[in-house]
């Protein structure tokens, strides 16, 4: 186990993903081939974990892009309504066709006001100003983008860190193929 | 990307630290791109919708037509409907353009992996899509 970096093996991506170990000389690494099949075992076992956090943070990546669009209409209504209502003091009334329900929509007359309502979750509705609703929108539309990000940097780690298990895997795999023919070839001249 | 198929013979290529932060680099950046060109697609399409839209809406003769926020459709006059797609094309051609340097971007360091990868490892390594 001599081979492995020790510096590398200690280190976390900002979520706390541990980086795969790499092996550098699998003379070294391997001391002797009964450890092979272990080794291999191991390597096995952290595959399928790096491969368990991907497909989580795969499922966490969907939902996000569920969100944003989400955050993103509410925020153009908002703003949309609180333009309405700033251009001139004078309230003018909106025509809209809003949707009632799943593909039917209902026409409506609406006076934009100075405040919204937002649907908190969990059976919660608020009354916010317009400003604010914007404010609070936007920051949650920030904070979802943002999550977004640190996903993707963590499934761009993730790729990385099984590749290197793979590629540790093959040089093992191969290193046993290697010493196994020599050993044959050794026996033969005997 | 896959290294020896098995059973061939090790053709005594050490693999160091830094090829294979390489080699990640090259898997990662693989993945990267094959975001980045959905995307581009998406958006493509995207750009397409808002210049037919745009062409019709030149050309119709209503004083309201309907235009969706949110969820919503709202009656607003010809003339700011065209005001708001005009600013739609806009933004759309900005995150084209975006995306287009990323994919740039991506695509050159990808060449630059793949000439020191393929020199270090020849045949025992397979770059190609």
């Amino acid at each position: 186990m001599s081979s492995i970096k020790e510096s590398e093996a200690n280190y976390v991506n900002p979520r706390g993903i541990p980086q795969a170990p790499f092996v550098e000389k699998v003379e070294d690494y391997v001391q002797s081939r009964d450890q092979v099949e272990s080794i291999l075992k191991s390597f096995q076992d952290m595959l399928q974990k790096y491969k368990f956090m991907e497909m989580s943070t795969l499922r966490r990546e969907a939902g996000l892009k569920e969100k944003i669009p989400d955050i993103q209409k509410t925020l153009d209504m908002v703003k949309f309504l609180d333009a309405s209502c700033n251009t001139d003091g004078e309230l003018e009334s909106i025509t809209t066709s809003y949707e009632l329900n799943d593909t039917l929509y209902a026409k409506a007359k609406i006076t934009p006001r100075d405040t919204v309502y937002l649907w908190l979750g969990a059976n919660v509705m608020l009354e916010y100003t317009n400003e604010e609703a914007i404010d609070l929108l936007s920051s949650k539309l920030k904070s979802a983008k943002d999550s977004l990000e640190s996903c993707k940097e963590d499934l761009e780690f993730l790729r990385e860190n099984i590749t290197t298990v793979e590629v540790n895997t093959a040089r093992v795999y191969n290193w046993d193929v290697q010493k196994r023919k020599e050993d044959r070839e050794a026996a033969e001249l005997k | 990307m896959q290294m020896l198929p098995a059973g061939q013979e090790n053709k005594d290529t050490e693999v160091s630290w830094v090829d294979q932060q390489k080699i990640n680099a090259f898997s990662k950046l693989n993945t990267r791109m094959s975001n980045l060109e959905d995307e581009y697609e998406a958006q493509k399409q995207e750009k397409e919708y808002l210049d037919d839209v745009t062409m019709e809406m030149e050309l119709i003769d209503e004083e309201r037509v309907q235009y969706k926020i949110g969820d919503a459709f709202l009656y607003l006059p010809q003339p700011e409907v065209l005001e708001r797609l005009e600013q739609d094309i806009v933004n759309i051609d900005t995150a084209i353009e975006e995306t287009e340097s990323k994919i740039l971007l991506v695509n050159n360091e990808m060449d630059d992996l793949k000439k020191y990868l393929y020199a270090k490892f020849g045949d025992s390594i397979n770059l190609e899509r």
